[in-house]
C-alpha cells in the first residue's frame, strides 16, 4: 500500500516537473518552488489554473463611448438611489405631523393675546338723593383712584359704575339686564349711621345712610361716596382675590416665565391697603385646591353608607327637590346636575379608620388624619359611568357599636369636604328612636343643607356675600376665567409637548382641534371685554374642550416608540447589498479616472 | 318591632305560638311597607344531593323595584353601579352568564331552572337594547359591555361585532314591555368561551346583593369553595314586569349562583389543604371480588353518603338571615331547603330559632327559614346504604365535537339525543363561529338514528348568516325535530382561515375557543300526556379549534428574503451594466496562489539560513 502511494506521488512530481520544464521563464521562480516543496500533493487541475497567469494580452484600449455609457448607468443608478428611492423610503416610514400655530398657542399660554377684563355694571338707585350724579362721579372717581395702583397689572378687575337713573329701569332691564352686577339702593337711615345689608336672593344691596341735615349736604355726600366705594370693595375684593390668583399662575408658568410681571403683580399686592393680608392668598389657595374642574355637566350621587341593615330606606327624592332643586335651578346658568340615589348596606369604612372613644365628649371620635382615607373606596360602590364628573355626597350612618361618631374640631354638622371630590356627612341616629328604619325628609335636613354649602364650594362659589346671586354671578366671572387659563395653558403643553417630542406623530384631528380651540379662545375673550360671561363661559368650555381633545389624542400618545437605529437595522439586508455595488462602482471609475491622469501625465 | 324582638326572646317550640310569630312578621312587613320600602328582596338556596356524591347548591337573589325609581336612578335594593349602566346604554333587559365547568347531564341529569339561569363556559352574554336603527344599537352595545367589564372585571370589552350575533329564533324577552315599540329593541348575544371565570367575578357579583356577602345565604360564596366546585355557574338577569292588573311596571334583578360540589373532595380539602392519596386504613376496597386481598384494594364507590354539613363544604355558616329577605310575607320566607326524603336522619346544629316551614306537599323538601343575626347551619350525617337521589330526565341530550384531520379542513359533529320514548321534541339550535371558521353550508347535514322513512325532514328551519372576515362571525340557526328515542347527527364541513399575523393570541398553539351551541326547546305541550314542558336551554360544551400557526419570526424572515432578492437582481444587473467585458486571455489575473507560495517560499528559506 505505502509503495504505492509513494509510487503515484513521485509520478505526479515528474508529471508536475516535466510540465513547468515546458513552459517559458516567466514561470521560474514557481517551478522552483516546486521543487523546494517536496511534500505538496498537486491536483491535476493546478497545472492548468497556474499555466494561464502565463499569457496576458493587452485589452484594447476602451472606447470612450463605453466610457460614457458607463458613467451615466452609474450617475443614474446614484440619482434613483437618492432622489427616489431615500425619498420615497423616508416617505412611507416618516410620521405624519400636521402643521400646528406653534406661536400662536405659545402667545395664549403666555396670556398674550387676551387682555382679561371684567367690567361690572353696578347700577345705583338713589330716589332721595338730590345730586346723585355728583355722588356716582366721585365714587367711580374713588374706585378708579384705587386700581390705579394695579393698572400696571396684565389682568385685573375693572369696576364701572353707571349711574342709571330709577326711573330708566325698563330700558336697562330691556337690553343690559344679565350685565347688572349689582343694584345699590341708597336709603337714608337716620338710626344706624352707615351700614349696607345684602339681600340673600337677589342682587340688590342697601346702603343706609344718615340723612343729610340740612346745612352739611356736601359732608353726607362725600362720607356716603367714600362708604359706597367701601362698600363696593368689601362686595368683591374677594372674587377680585381669586380671579387675580386664577391668572396668576398664567404668567409664572414655568415655560413662559414672565417674570416681570408676576413680580409686579407680587408687590402690588403687597402694596394693596386694608383688608389684605397674606393669609388671604393660602386662603385662597385652599379654596382653589377643593375646586372640581369645570365642566358643563355634572353628575351628583348622593349614596345612604349604612353600616348595618338599618335604616333601609331614605326620603331623598322629596328632600332633593325640596332643599337642593332650587339651587341647582338657581347654577344652572353655569352647570347642568344629573342626580343618582343608591342605599348601600353593610358598608364598613375602611379597615385602617379606627375611631377612639373619647371619654369627655362621650361618643367616638375620628383623627383628622383619619378622614382622607374614610372612603372605602375598595368596598364602596361610588364609581359612575356617566362622562360628566362625578360629585359624591355621603350619609354615612355608623355601625351601633361606634355611635355616635364624630369628628374633632368641626363645626357642629358633623361632616368633611373632600377636595374635588364631594362630601360626607356622618349621622348618628338614635339607636331607640322609632325612626331607624326609615329616614324621613326633615332628618335628612340637615345633611342636605350641609351638602349645598359643600357643592357651592365644591364648584368654587366664593363664600363671602351673603347674597347667592351676586355669588353665582362672581362664579360665572370665575369659572370663565377659570376655563380659559386651562385652555390657554393646555395649548401651551401641547405645543411644548410636539416641540419635545419630535417623533410622535400630529393627526388632522388635532390640528383641527387646536384652531377651534384657538378660536374659541378668542371669542371668549371678546365676550369678556362685553361683559356678557355666561357668553364668555360657554365660548371658554369650548375652547378647554377642544384644547383637551387634541392633548389627549388617543392616537398621538399611544405612537410606539420607533427609534430609527431599529429602522436601519431592518433595512440594512436591502441597504447594505444595494449600496456595495453602488459605492464600489464609483470607487473604481475614481480609481480609473486617476489612473488615465497618471498616465496623461506620465506620457507628457 | 319591640314586640317582635321580645317574641323571640321567649320563643318556645310550640305551634301556636309558632304562628303567631310568623303572624307578626306579616304585620311587621306591611307595617315596613308602609313606611315605602318600595323594593322588595328575597333569596333562597337551595341544596339537591345529585348522584355519585355530589350536591347541587342553587343560590337565588331576586330584589324588584318600581321603574319609576329606576328612571329616576333613585336606587335602593337595585345596584346602582349596574342600573346606571343600564340606562346609560338604553338596555331594557340583560342577561349575564357566567360559567365553569361541564353540566354531566348523563349524571346529574336536568339542569336546574331548565337550564335558563346556565351559560355557555366563560362568559355569555345578551341583551335588548332599545335603538332607533342598527348602528346605534350596535355603539350602545358596545359601550354596554365596556361598562360590564370594568364593572365585573371580566373581558367583556372584547365582544366586538365578530363575537356578536342577533339570535333570531332562540331568544325571546323575558320582561314585559307595553310601552316600548318591539321593533326599536334589539337584540345583541356576545360570548367569550375563553374568559376564565375566576373570584375577581364573584367579588362585583356579590357586591350587588344588598346583603353583600355579609349576611344571608349569600356569606356561603367563598371563592376559594365556588371555584372549586365541579359546576359553576353565576347569572344576572334584568328585566322589566309589568302587573297585567295595575299596569306598574317592576324592574326585577335576578342573580343565580348554581354550584356542583364534589363532597368528597370538598371534605377531603377541609382536611387536609394539599390533596394526597388516602392512608390504606381509610380505603374502602370491594372484598367480594376474586382478586381482593390485604395488597390489592378495588375501591368501593358509593358505599355510604359521606356526612356534610354546610360548614364542612362552605366553610363557613349562614350567619342569619339577610334582614330584607326577612320582612316578607310568610310564603316566601323559606330560605333554605334541602331535597331530602324524610326518611333521611337529618340534624340542626343550629339554635332553636329555625323554623321548619310546610312542605308543601312534596315529602322530600325540607325548607327552613333564617333569623337575623342567628346563625345557621345544616348537618346531614353518614348514611349507609347511600340514597339513590333523584335523577330529572333532562328533555335532551347535547353534546359536540369536531371530526377531521388536518390544517385545512374539519368538521362538527352534533348529537342531540332524545330520551323521551313518545315525545318528539322541537329544539332550536344555534351556532355562533368565530369568523375564521368557515363552515360550508351545503355540507350541514341533519341524520336521525335509528333511520327513520324518508318523507320525514327533521331540519324545518335554517337561519344563516354568513361570515364576514374580520367583520362578523357565522350565525348559524336551525329549527328541528327530534324524534322520540331517537338520535339526531348534524354534522357541517369548514374551513380554516389563515390568520394576520398580528390576529393570533400570543398562546396561539394552545387553539381559539368556540363558543358553545346554544339549544333552546321552546315551551310546548307534550304530545303523550299534555303537560306544559317550559322553555328550556343547553349549552354544549365550548370547542377549541387549533389553526395552522405560522412560525412568529415570519416577518423578518420575509423582510431579509426580499431585500436579499431585490439586493441580488439590483447587483447583477447594476454590475452587467457597468463591468467592462474582454476576452479571458486579456485579463490581467491577480496571481493569489503564487503570490502566497512565494511568500511562504521566502518565510522558508529565512529559516533555514
Amino acid at each position: 500500500m505505502e509503495d504505492d502511494a509513494d509510487s503515484r506521488r513521485r509520478r505526479y512530481r515528474e508529471l508536475l516537473h516535466n510540465i513547468t520544464m515546458d513552459k517559458d521563464g516567466a514561470s521560474q521562480s514557481q517551478s522552483k518552488l516546486d521543487k523546494d516543496d517536496d511534500d505538496s500533493i498537486l491536483p491535476a487541475g493546478f497545472v492548468d489554473q497556474g499555466d494561464s497567469t502565463a499569457t496576458y494580452n493587452q485589452p484594447p484600449p476602451e472606447r470612450p463611448e463605453t466610457i460614457r455609457t458607463r458613467l451615466w448607468v452609474l450617475i443614474s443608478a446614484w440619482m434613483i438611489a437618492i432622489f427616489l428611492g431615500l425619498p420615497l423610503w423616508h416617505a412611507t416610514t416618516t410620521i405624519y405631523r400636521a402643521p400646528l400655530p406653534m406661536q400662536e398657542m405659545q402667545n395664549w399660554s403666555e396670556g398674550k393675546l387676551c387682555k382679561t377684563e371684567f367690567p361690572l355694571l353696578v347700577e345705583v338707585e338713589a330716589p332721595s338723593l338730590p345730586d346723585a350724579e355728583n355722588l356716582l362721579k366721585t365714587v367711580q372717581h374713588a374706585l378708579d383712584d384705587a386700581n390705579d395702583f394695579t393698572a400696571h397689572k396684565p389682568h385685573h378687575l375693572r369696576l364701572r359704575l353707571a349711574a342709571k337713573k330709577a326711573k330708566s329701569e325698563e330700558d336697562s332691564k330691556s337690553d343690559k339686564d344679565e350685565n347688572v352686577a349689582c343694584l345699590l339702593r341708597l336709603i337714608p337711615d337716620s338710626q344706624n349711621g352707615y351700614n349696607h345689608a345684602v339681600q340673600s336672593s337677589s342682587r340688590i344691596v342697601d346702603i343706609h345712610y344718615p340723612p343729610p341735615s340740612s346745612s352739611s349736604q356736601s359732608s353726607v355726600s362725600a362720607g356716603l361716596s367714600k362708604f359706597v366705594a367701601e362698600t363696593l370693595e368689601v362686595l368683591f375684593w374677594q372674587e377680585q382675590e381669586l380671579i387675580e390668583h386664577l391668572l396668576l399662575p398664567q404668567t409664572s408658568n414655568p415655560g413662559s416665565l414672565n417674570a416681570l410681571s408676576s413680580q409686579s403683580a407680587d408687590e402690588s399686592r403687597d402694596k394693596k391697603t386694608p383688608p389684605r393680608p397674606r393669609a388671604a392668598t393660602a386662603d385662597i389657595n385652599r379654596r382653589m385646591s377643593r375646586v372640581v374642574k369645570y365642566s358643563s355637566s355634572y353628575h351628583i350621587t348622593f349614596s345612604l353608607f349604612t353600616a348595618t341593615s338599618l335604616p333601609a330606606s331614605w326620603d331623598i327624592e322629596s328632600a332633593i327637590s325640596q332643599y337642593l332643586t332650587p339651587l341647582l335651578s338657581a347654577l344652572s346658568p353655569i352647570s347642568n346636575f344629573t342626580i343618582s340615589t343608591q342605599v348601600q348596606y353593610y358598608a364598613s369604612i375602611s379597615s385602617s379608620v379606627t375611631p377612639t372613644y373619647d371619654e369627655e365628649l362621650q361618643s367616638w371620635t375620628l383623627k383628622k388624619e383619619d378622614l382622607s382615607s374614610f372612603i372605602n373606596s375598595a368596598e364602596w360602590p361610588l364609581a359612575s359611568i356617566s362622562n360628566d364628573p362625578n360629585l359624591n355626597f355621603i350619609l354615612y350612618i355608623p355601625h351601633p357599636s361606634i355611635s355616635p361618631l364624630t369628628i374633632p374640631s368641626a363645626s357642629h354638622s358633623n361632616s368633611f369636604l373632600l377636595p374635588q371630590w364631594g362630601g360626607v356627612t356622618i349621622l348618628n341616629l338614635d339607636q331607640s328612636a322609632s325612626h331607624l328604619q326609615h329616614l324621613s325628609n326633615p332628618t335628612l335636613k340637615p345633611a342636605l343643607e350641609t351638602f349645598a354649602t359643600h357643592l357651592l364650594a365644591l364648584l368654587g362659589a366664593p363664600p363671602h356675600p351673603a347674597s347667592l346671586p351676586i355669588r353665582l354671578d362672581s362664579l360665572v366671572r370665575q369659572r370663565s376665567a377659570e376655563v380659559l387659563v386651562s385652555a390657554s395653558s393646555t395649548l401651551g403643553s401641547l405645543q411644548r409637548l410636539v416641540n419635545a417630542l419630535p417623533s410622535i406623530s400630529i393627526p388632522t384631528t388635532v390640528s383641527d382641534s387646536v384652531q377651534d380651540s384657538i378660536l374659541h379662545l378668542s371669542l371668549a375673550c371678546e365676550e369678556l371685554r362685553k361683559g356678557s360671561f355666561v357668553k364668555a363661559l360657554e365660548m371658554g368650555r369650548v375652547a378647554q374642550e377642544e384644547a383637551e381633545k387634541a392633548f389627549f389624542e388617543r392616537t398621538m400618545v399611544a405612537q410606539v416608540y420607533f427609534p430609527d437605529e431599529h429602522k436601519l437595522a431592518v433595512y440594512l439586508p436591502l441597504l447594505g447589498p444595494v449600496s456595495v455595488p453602488l459605492v464600489l462602482g464609483v470607487f473604481r471609475e475614481v480609481k480609473r479616472v486617476i489612473a488615465e491622469r497618471k498616465r496623461v501625465r506620465g506620457g507628457a | 318591632m319591640t314586640l317582635s324582638f321580645t317574641c323571640s326572646h321567649q320563643w318556645l317550640p310550640s305551634l301556636p305560638l309558632h304562628i303567631l310569630s310568623r303572624l307578626l312578621t306579616l304585620l311587621l312587613f306591611l307595617n315596613f311597607t308602609g313606611n315605602a320600602v318600595a323594593d322588595t328582596y328575597k333569596e333562597k338556596l337551595d341544596l339537591q344531593p345529585l348522584s355519585g356524591q355530589f350536591l347541587l347548591a342553587s343560590f337565588n337573589f331576586q330584589s324588584h323595584g318600581p321603574i319609576e325609581a329606576f328612571n329616576k336612578q333613585m336606587f335602593q335594593l337595585f345596584p346602582r353601579s349596574l342600573g346606571q349602566i343600564l340606562q346609560y346604554t338604553h338596555t331594557r333587559e340583560l342577561h349575564l352568564r357566567f360559567a365553569l365547568g361541564r353540566w354531566d347531564s348523563e349524571l346529574w341529569g336536568a339542569q336546574p331552572g331548565d337550564g335558563q339561569n346556565a351559560g355557555g363556559t366563560g362568559v355569555e352574554t345578551w341583551a335588548w337594547v332599545e335603538a332607533d336603527n342598527d348602528v346605534e344599537a350596535e355603539a350602545r352595545w358596545t359601550s354596554l359591555n365596556n361598562a360590564l367589564s370594568g364593572l365585573f372585571c371580566a373581558s367583556l370589552n372584547f365582544i366586538d361585532s365578530t363575537r356578536t350575533i342577533r339570535p333570531v329564533m332562540s331568544f325571546n324577552p323575558t320582561g314585559d314591555y307595553p310601552t316600548t315599540n318591539t321593533s326599536s329593541l334589539f337584540l345583541l348575544h356576545g360570548s367569550l368561551p375563553k374568559e376564565p371565570v375566576c373570584t375577581e367575578n364573584l367579588t362585583p357579583f356579590l357586591k350587588l346583593l344588598p346583603c353583600k356577602g355579609k349576611s344571608g345565604i349569600s356569606t356561603l360564596l367563598d371563592g376559594h369553595k365556588l371555584f372549586d366546585a365541579s359546576f359553576q355557574s353565576m347569572s344576572i338577569d334584568v328585566r322589566p314586569i309589568c302587573s297585567p292588573h295595575t299596569g306598574a311596571c317592576d324592574i326585577e334583578i335576578q342573580q343565580t349562583i348554581d354550584m356542583v360540589l364534589d363532597v368528597s373532595r370538598s371534605l377531603q380539602r377541609r382536611d387536609s389543604p394539599v390533596p394526597r392519596p388516602r392512608e390504606q386504613h381509610e380505603l374502602i376496597c370491594d372484598t367480594s371480588k376474586s382478586y381482593a386481598s390485604n395488597e390489592y384494594c378495588y375501591p368501593m364507590d358509593n358505599s355510604f353518603d359521606l356526612p356534610w354539613s354546610l360548614s364542612d363544604l362552605f366553610g363557613r355558616t349562614i350567619s342569619g338571615g339577610c334582614p330584607f329577605a326577612i320582612n316578607l310575607p310568610v310564603e316566601e320566607t323559606s330560605h333554605v331547603c334541602i331535597h331530602a326524603p324524610e326518611n333521611r336522619l337529618k340534624t340542626m346544629e343550629t339554635h332553636e330559632e329555625v323554623y321548619p316551614t310546610s312542605t308543601e306537599g312534596k315529602p322530600d323538601l325540607q325548607c327552613y327559614m333564617l333569623r337575623e343575626n342567628v346563625e345557621f347551619d345544616l348537618a346531614f350525617p353518614k348514611q349507609q346504604p347511600p340514597t339513590t337521589p333523584l335523577r330529572q330526565e333532562p328533555l335532551l341530550y347535547a353534546e359536540r365535537s369536531f371530526t377531521g384531520h388536518g390544517q385545512e379542513h374539519g368538521g362538527v359533529k352534533t348529537v342531540l339525543r332524545n330520551p323521551w320514548p313518545n315525545d318528539p321534541i322541537e329544539v332550536v339550535y344555534l351556532e355562533s363561529l368565530p369568523w375564521f371558521m368557515k363552515p360550508y353550508l351545503h355540507t350541514f347535514k341533519a341524520r336521525v338514528l335509528p333511520a327513520k322513512g324518508l318523507g320525514e325532514e327533521v331540519i324545518s328551519e335554517l337561519y344563516y348568516r354568513p361570515a364576514l372576515d374580520r367583520k362578523r362571525g357565522t350565525q348559524l340557526e336551525a329549527k328541528l325535530i327530534v324524534p322520540p328515542n331517537s338520535v339526531v347527527i348534524l354534522t357541517y364541513d369548514f374551513e380554516k382561515a389563515v390568520l394576520r399575523y398580528t390576529e393570533y393570541p400570543p398562546d396561539a398553539n394552545r387553539g381559539f375557543d368556540v363558543a358553545s351551541a346554544i339549544i333552546t326547546i321552546p315551551p310546548q305541550r307534550r304530545r303523550s300526556d299534555g303537560k306544559l314542558i317550559p322553555a328550556t336551554s343547553i349549552r354544549t360544551t365550548s370547542l377549541l379549534l387549533s389553526l395552522p400557526t405560522p412560525d412568529f419570526s415570519m416577518p423578518y424572515n420575509v423582510i431579509i428574503f426580499t431585500s436579499t432578492i431585490m439586493a441580488l437582481a439590483f447587483g447583477s444587473i447594476f454590475n452587467l451594466l457597468v463591468r467592462r467585458f474582454v476576452a479571458v486571455d486579456e485579463v490581467q489575473r491577480m496571481d493569489l496562489k503564487g503570490k502566497i507560495r512565494g511568500l511562504i517560499g521566502k518565510l522558508k528559506k529565512g529559516k533555514t539560513e
